[in-house]
Formats: C-alpha cells, structure tokens, sequence
C-alpha cells in the first residue's frame, strides 16, 4: 500500500504559525490573521515575521518559527517565494507537524528550480505541504481558515457535510462563495494549488477517510500520479460520492497519431474513461458539481429509476416529466392500490395519472396525502415534486410536509419550486431542512439521475 | 511507432481468440488469383511508410473477377513503388455487415485504455466511443458497449452483445499482454451473427 499525506494537523491544529503575519492593512498576513482570530480559533497563534519581535494584531510575535520554543501543528506561509525554501527548512527544525504555503510565484510562473527545492525541503523533513500557490483550506469545526480572503469579500459560512477540494484557488474561492451563499453546508475547503508535495491523491485519500465528509466536490486540472488515484479512487467511491469536474476539456489528443484510437483517446477522454469506471459522479459544467453535491449530501442511494412526478402546476409537471425522461430515467406507473386511494382522498377534479397533478389549491393536507401513496407504491423508486408556491394553496405548511418527506422517507426526493421572494424564503427553509430544490426542471432531473448512478455503481460487486 | 508485420499480428490476434479475414501476402498477379479460388477478394499495400491506406487508394475492394484482380495488382503496385519496401496483402472480401473499431492507446497517466467504438469510415464522423482502463472486465465491457449510441446497432440481441463483450475481454488481454503502445482492429466487420476483423494494427514504441 502507498502511503499518503497525513492532512490532520493541518485540518485540525492545536496551535498556529502565521509567517509572514503583520499589521499592515492589506497585506495577505495581516488578512491571514485576521481571519484567525475572526473564526474564533481557539488554539495559540503565533504571528511570525523577520522583522518584528514585539506584537502583531496584540499576539505576542516572533522573528522566527525557532525562536517560538513550543509545539507548533500548522505553519502558514506567506511569504515571497524566494524565501520560502529557507523558513521551509526552519519549519522542519522547529518540528512543525504540516505546512500550507499560499506563496506565489513557483512553477505557474516558470520558476521550476525554486518549486523542486521546496519540495526537496519537505521531503527532507518529511512535511505535508499544502501549495504553493493555493488558498488552503478552511475547516469550521476546527475553526482554521488560511485563506487570504477578507471575509467580507465571501458569505458566511454554514458546517455541513460536504468538503470541497480544488486545484485552483479560483474556482474554489468563487465555487465556495456560491456555497455559501445558497446555504450548503461545508465540512473542509481544501486550495491546494501546484500540488508540489500533497496532491490531489492525498487530498482524496483524506476526504475519503474524513467521517466529517459526506460528499466529496473536487475541481482537478490533471492528475500527477495517475496508478495512485485510481487506487484512491476505487476506495474513496465506495465509501462515499466523489463529484468531480476536470478543467482543460478541450484539449486535443495528439495531433499526428498512428491509430485511429490514439487519435480519438485524449486526454481529456481518458479521464472520463477513469471517471466512468471507478464510480466519480462527473460533471461538466461548474452549476452541476453543487446541483449534484446537493441531492448527495442529503438523499438516500436509489438504484430503481421509476420517477414518481407530483406537482400542484399542470405545466411544470409536463416540463418536469420531460426532464426527467431527457435525463435518462422513466416514468413510474402507479399500482392499482394507489390508484384506488387515490381517487378516494383526491377531489374529482384530480386526474388519477402520472404526473399526478394535485392542482392549484392543493393545500399541505392534499400533497401530504398523495406523498405517503407514492411513498408507500412499491412502483415507485424516486420521486419529483413541483412544489409552486404562486399558487392558492401552496404556503409553509406545504414546506414543512415536503421536508418531512424528504428527510424521512427512504425513496429520495427532489422538490423543483421556482419563483421570487416567497418561494426563495420557502426553498432556505427547505433546503436548511435537508430537501434538495432546484429552480430547474432539468437541474432536478439530472441530479437525480446522477444520484441512481452512483447509487448502481455502488452496487456493484 | 513500429508496425507489426500484417501476418505476424494477425497470428498473434488469432492466438487471443479473436477472429480475423483469411489472409496472406500475394507475390504476383498469379498469385492473387490462386488466392482467390474464385472467391471476391481485397489487395492491400502494406508498408511502413503509408500507415493510412484507404485514403491514399493503397486498397482495391471487391475484386470478384480474375480480370479486376489482375488490373487492381498491377494498379497497386504501380501506387507502391514510392512506398518500397513494400507487400501486397490479398484478404478475403467480407461482405455487408456493420463496421466497429476495437482499438487500444497509452495514456501518459493511466497506462493502456482499450476503446470500442462504431468504426470503419464513421470513426471519426461520428465519433461513437467508450473508453476504459485495461484489465477490461466483463463489466467494465458490457458498460462502455451501453455507452454507445450505436450500442443498439453494433449488438442488436442478447447473444451479439454477449459475443462482443467477449470480444472486448480478449482484445484487453492482447494488447496488455504483448508489449504493445496502440492497437487498432479496424474495422472489424459484424455479420451473420458473427465477425471479422479485416485490418489489424498493432503498434508498439
């Protein structure tokens, strides 16, 4: 067996390093610090930086990670490049247990030969290092965040079950602000940028082994140990969903080939090859990792792909039944007993037939009795719900029958519910509750399907 | 790259149990004749230096009298002699049938990766293809085969898409087994309830 990063006392330090730590306003260490002391860590920090021996932000601060004489779990580094080998070297004197280097100015920019000696640095002292040139990571049960990101500059954070991994610090600043934003519950960020020493094959074997994580959402740009992730892969996919989306797509295969295989097998191909065969959840479109992400993070596994459809609008039940076919899955047919039930509990104007439209003034009473019918159909695998909050009927006791629902049957639910204000307000109160609701038909049904597939990978073997 | 000799790759896939046209190098006019035996044969120039035959008129297909099987000789090598050394190969003509490409590459990260696809001239036209990461399964074969939109095509019943998933299992076998970097078996020609694969190419580093 390989062996891999040891990420825990990076994730979850007792006590903090900052290099490069000042209290000059708009320097990465001062908003490094800041941060610190704004998430509440509750461990020691030690503000380090060549030039200062009084205080920083009121911390006692020190010229050298040597000079600190105590146990220190986690160093931040950010610093110039050019100085990074050298407090590297310091670092692993000082017995600093894992290193996250936000530093840029490494290989990205052509400085290979400044890159391989921190490595080599790291490597000496057998240190994980996150970086360079990475954000680095965020853990809010651990209260640690070494992002250089003021924090007005991104929405406040909720603990969750989902951790995000990504290669480029863009992405992941920009993804985990929309997180944040539409309420997704984050359990670790990981930036871990040139991947010079941790690479995405630690970062997985982490995540897979993290009991924090439920799902893994993951942006690569490539892969530098191709055997070890597959290996990584096999297992983490197997424990738990790994949602994947890989940058550079476009790239072409080799362009003078000998065969036609090696001219349609690219790059870009094999990847998805990988990401086929080993159980991934991949998606093409940034939209779609946290589309998926979110039906993952809360839905029961489901290999059946008969969809039950129940709207309170007649024309979204069509769309929706259209997207739900698009996406792969079929149309469940309802037993005769359901049939019978509900044709009693239903008022007249209600057409016994899928999709099952409970009308506009179906009230919290109407949708919770035809929800236990299709709970209880044994037809049924999964089902939709077009839940439009325009309508007469619809209001937040409809909500809490639908989060009742979704967080208690064992069929998963997607709830599709579309609108302004009112329906906002209701969508926050579902999806704080554990309900998966897209604005788009199309959004749902796909989530869905992405869901049946992974649950019939799981399945296998 | 580096060629396999047409009837030394040829022994070598016949050897893994996948099927492959009669076929051997013919050294004249006469020759070809004899070969045919009064059946449609093809003439195919096989050299190093012309890796593309079809597009550089290096095949002459259905040659189902022994005059086209004289004027198409002569015609090729007149064609060949740029090409020097070259061989000409005479294959049995298999006819109708649908065309698929069995085929396998190296990635630089993940090693061999064995490909199916719709082949023939609609290879890359359509570019109907599923990959997967050799040692190629039972599984892992039955789910790039559901992954074609020609799947219905290619395997129209149960015991087609039994054969071919066999097939898949035996083409991983050979191409990670025998040192090669690509392998292309196409087209391979689906008929009558079984199959032929009519051009082999087996490159290695």
């Amino acid at each position: 067996m390989t062996e891999y990063a040891n990420l825990d006392p990076i994730m979850h330090p007792k006590s903090v390093a900052i290099i490069g730590a000042t209290d000059k306003p708009d320097k990465i260490g001062r908003v490094i610090m800041q941060n610190y002391l704004d998430v509440g860590f509750s461990g020691k920090i030690f503000p380090i930086n060549v030039s200062n021996s009084g205080t920083i932000l009121g911390l006692k601060a020190y010229k050298s990670v040597l000079d600190v004489k105590q146990s220190i779990d986690l160093a931040v580094i950010a610093i110039p490049a050019e100085f990074v080998p050298s407090v590297l070297e310091e670092c692993g004197k000082a017995h600093v247990k894992g290193v996250v280097v936000v530093s840029a100015g490494f290989a990205e920019v052509g400085n290979v030969d400044l890159e391989k000696e921190l490595e080599r640095v790291a490597r000496k002292y057998s240190l994980p290092v996150i970086g360079p040139n990475c954000l680095g990571v965020m853990d809010l049960r651990s209260r640690i965040n070494t992002l250089f990101l003021p924090t007005y500059k991104l929405d406040k954070p909720k603990i969750g079950n989902i951790s995000f991994a990504s290669q480029s610090g863009a992405v992941g600043s920009a993804v985990l602000d929309v997180m944040m934003h539409e309420g997704f519950g984050l359990a670790r960020f990981i930036s871990y940028g040139n991947a010079s020493v941790v690479d995405e094959v630690d970062v997985l074997n982490y995540l897979a082994c993290d009991k924090e994580t439920k799902v893994i959402v993951f942006y690569i740009e490539g892969v530098k140990r191709g055997k070890e992730f597959i290996e990584v892969a096999r297992k983490a996919t197997k424990i738990k969903p790994v949602v994947i989306i890989k940058g550079g797509r476009s790239e072409t295969g080799m362009k003078a080939a000998h065969s036609h295989t090696a001219a349609l097998a690219g790059n870009y191909e094999a990847y998805d090859a990988v990401f086929r065969q080993f159980g991934f959840t991949a998606a093409k479109d940034l939209k779609d990792i946290l589309n998926y992400a979110k039906i993952l993070s809360n839905q029961p596994l489901c290999t059946g792909s008969r969809v039950a459809i129940l709207t309170n609008g007649g024309g979204l039940g069509v769309i929706a039944t259209d997207a739900v076919s698009d996406s792969g899955l079929t149309l469940a047919q309802l037993s005769k007993e359901s049939e019978e039930t509900l044709r009693k509990q239903m008022p007249p104007i209600v057409n016994i037939c899928m999709p099952l439209d409970i009308a506009g003034d179906a009230d919290d009473k109407r949708f919770g009795d035809a929800l236990a019918v299709l709970e209880d159909d044994p037809n049924v695998d999964a089902l939709v719900v077009v839940a439009l909050f325009q309508t007469p009927g619809a209001d937040s006791r409809v909500a809490s029958k639908l989060i009742h629902y979704a967080t208690t049957s064992k069929k998963p639910m997607v709830v599709i519910s579309m609108g302004g204000n009112f329906t906002e307000l209701h969508k926050e109160m579902m999806e704080s509750s554990g309900v998966p609701v897209y604005a788009s038909p199309n959004d749902a049904a796909n989530a869905l399907a992405a869901l049946i597939n992974y649950s019939r990978y799981r399945q296998m073997e | 790259m580096r060629l396999m000799d047409y009837v030394q790759a040829q022994k070598l896939v016949n050897s893994y149990g996948i099927r492959s046209v009669g076929s051997r190098y013919v050294t004249s006019e006469d020759d070809a004749v004899a070969f045919a035996s009064d059946d449609a044969i093809v003439l195919k120039v096989i050299s190093d230096k012309q890796l593309h035959k079809a597009s550089h008129g290096l095949i002459a297909l259905n040659l189902d009298s022994e005059d086209k099987i004289r004027a198409s000789y002569r015609a090729l090598e007149k064609k060949a002699q740029q090409l020097l050394p070259y061989k000409i190969l005479a294959q049995k003509m298999v006819r109708g049938g649908i065309e698929m490409i069995i085929g396998g590459n190296t990635d630089p990260q993940f090693g061999k990766i064995l490909l199916v696809g719709l082949g023939g001239i609609y290879v890359e036209t359509f570019r109907d293809f599923a990959l997967r990461l050799c040692p190629v399964g039972k599984k892992d074969a039955q789910s790039m085969l559901h992954q074609l939109r020609s799947c219905k095509m290619l395997a129209p019943d149960g015991k087609s898409e039994e054969m071919i998933v066999s097939l898949l299992e035996k083409a991983s076998k050979l191409f990670t087994e025998n040192g090669m970097d690509e392998l292309d078996l196409n087209p391979i020609i689906l008929h009558d309830g079984t199959y032929d694969a009519v051009d082999l190419r087996l490159l290695s580093k």
